[in-house]
């Protein structure tokens, strides 16, 4: 499972700002309209530098209320695990704060943020595919099912177990996919990124991205047999 | 009448379900050809529902085990991690005071040491004392009784009487004794040592 994994660039903020925007793209041009979250990371970047910390840190609550939910999607569809995906969103966000001072308008918040998340996600997969090869596999920890059937509808048993099972199926297939179509589909599917905002978080031009995408996609209806 | 042109690729069509899900118009030949193609259209409407299903389980799935609950707790989480970013690490005034102190501290117990070694001293001595006194008292039984045994072959023999005729029975007596227990217990090898001689019958002989 490892071995198809290939680490995205790395992401820390200095390194970040290293990657040039590429021309004609009006969303990571400084003079272009930043979006809301971006405007208070950059708001709180300088409460950071000002040093007012606790009004940094309570406007970086609003940040994480924005960004929390999906982040835990992706988290969640990454590791197949609430725990871990609790501490790789929880991880995340710490670093985001703690790397603020770094963080440049050149690019939206959001791509900043979801590629910090993403390689998080990828160290704890890493991790947690080495763990596999002492202790069993569980695809979705008993906890976690119990707990979606909780919060579900109060359906029937076949009707829980049919989409258990089709979770499962699902899950299985994208596992198969190739580490770079995985992580394409992912953040595409899931984390509702454009493919340009993909192109900007792994570093791939946005022609490959599409490309990646097109055959995960191919790939997952033809292991789902057209349907999910 | 206007030759329709060839089916969409599935690329294609991904690229249109891209492009709608962004919220950008299709371009117009494919959109045109949409329109128009039956087959294309179904192939189409079958890739979007596809890729939906896809997403509405997997948000379904993660919401479902990431409630507001758990994203509030998440929320409180975060604010305590990112608490002591930017603080000042708290020193503690480990090294000055604690050494001083602890120098103070061996120097108001260098009475208590004597105290210690003193004690310490004593029950040496004592445990010494007590082991050569029982030392003592097992030698003592031990020289009293040599001094009373002074002879211990004589003691027997002298309840037994003084005259030449008890020693000779005697003497008689433990051969015999010493002869019985000499000999085999097996019958089998009883025969072997009647023809084997005995270092007691030549001595006799002698």
């Amino acid at each position: 499972m490892s071995g198809d994994l290939r680490p995205l660039p790395v992401v820390d903020a200095p390194e970040f700002e290293t990657v040039d925007p590429p021309a004609g793209d009006a969303r990571r041009r400084p003079a272009a309209a930043l979006s809301d979250d971006s405007q208070l990371a950059i708001e709180i970047r300088g409460l950071v530098e000002r040093g007012e910390m606790d009004e940094a840190r309570d406007r970086f609550g609003e940040l994480v209320t924005l960004h929390q939910r999906r982040a835990s999607r992706i988290a969640y569809q990454y590791l197949r695990d609430a725990s871990e995906a609790d501490e790789a969103v929880q991880d995340a966000f710490v670093k985001v704060f703690s790397h603020i001072g770094s963080y440049r308008e050149t690019w939206p918040f959001e791509v900043w943020f979801t590629r910090i998340l993403i390689n998080g996600c990828l160290d704890r997969r890493k991790a947690l595919s080495r763990r596999d090869r002492w202790f069993a596999d569980t695809e979705v920890s008993s906890a976690d099912e119990a707990r979606v059937a909780a919060a579900g509808p109060p359906a029937d048993p076949e009707h829980r177990l049919l989409a258990r099972e089709r979770r499962a199926r699902v899950a299985a297939a994208i596992d198969r996919l190739d580490g770079r179509q995985r992580t394409v589909f992912m953040l595409c599917h899931y984390g509702d990124c454009t493919p340009r905002e993909v192109s900007a978080m792994t570093g791939l031009n946005e022609s490959t991205v599409r490309v990646h995408l097109f055959r995960a996609v191919r790939k997952l209806r033809g292991l789902l047999g057209g349907k999910p | 009448m206007k030759p329709r042109a060839r089916h969409l690729h599935d690329e294609r069509l991904f690229e249109c379900y891209l492009t709608e899900r962004s919220g950008d118009a299709l371009d117009p030949p494919a959109a045109e050809h949409l329109a128009d193609c039956d087959a294309c259209s179904a192939r189409y409407a079958e890739m979007t529902a596809f890729m939906e299903s896809l997403r509405r389980d997997g948000d379904a799935d993660a919401d479902a085990v990431f409630t507001p609950e758990r994203l509030r707790l998440q929320q409180q989480q975060i604010a305590r991690r990112i608490e002591h970013v930017g603080r000042p690490a708290r020193v503690i005034s480990f090294p000055s005071r604690i050494v001083r102190r602890t120098i103070g501290a061996s120097q108001s117990r260098t009475a208590p040491r004597w105290v210690a070694a003193a004690a310490a001293a004593g029950l040496f001595v004592g445990v010494a004392l007590g082991a050569s006194y029982e030392w003592n008292t097992r030698r003592i039984p031990v020289a009293s009784f040599a001094t009373h045994d002074a002879n211990p072959r004589l003691a027997p023999v002298a309840t037994r009487g003084d005259s030449p005729v008890d020693v000779a029975s005697d003497d008689a007596f433990l051969s015999d004794l010493e002869l019985a227990l000499e000999r085999p217990h097996t019958r089998e090898l009883q025969a072997f040592d009647a023809f084997t001689p005995h270092v007691r019958e030549i001595r006799d002989q002698r």
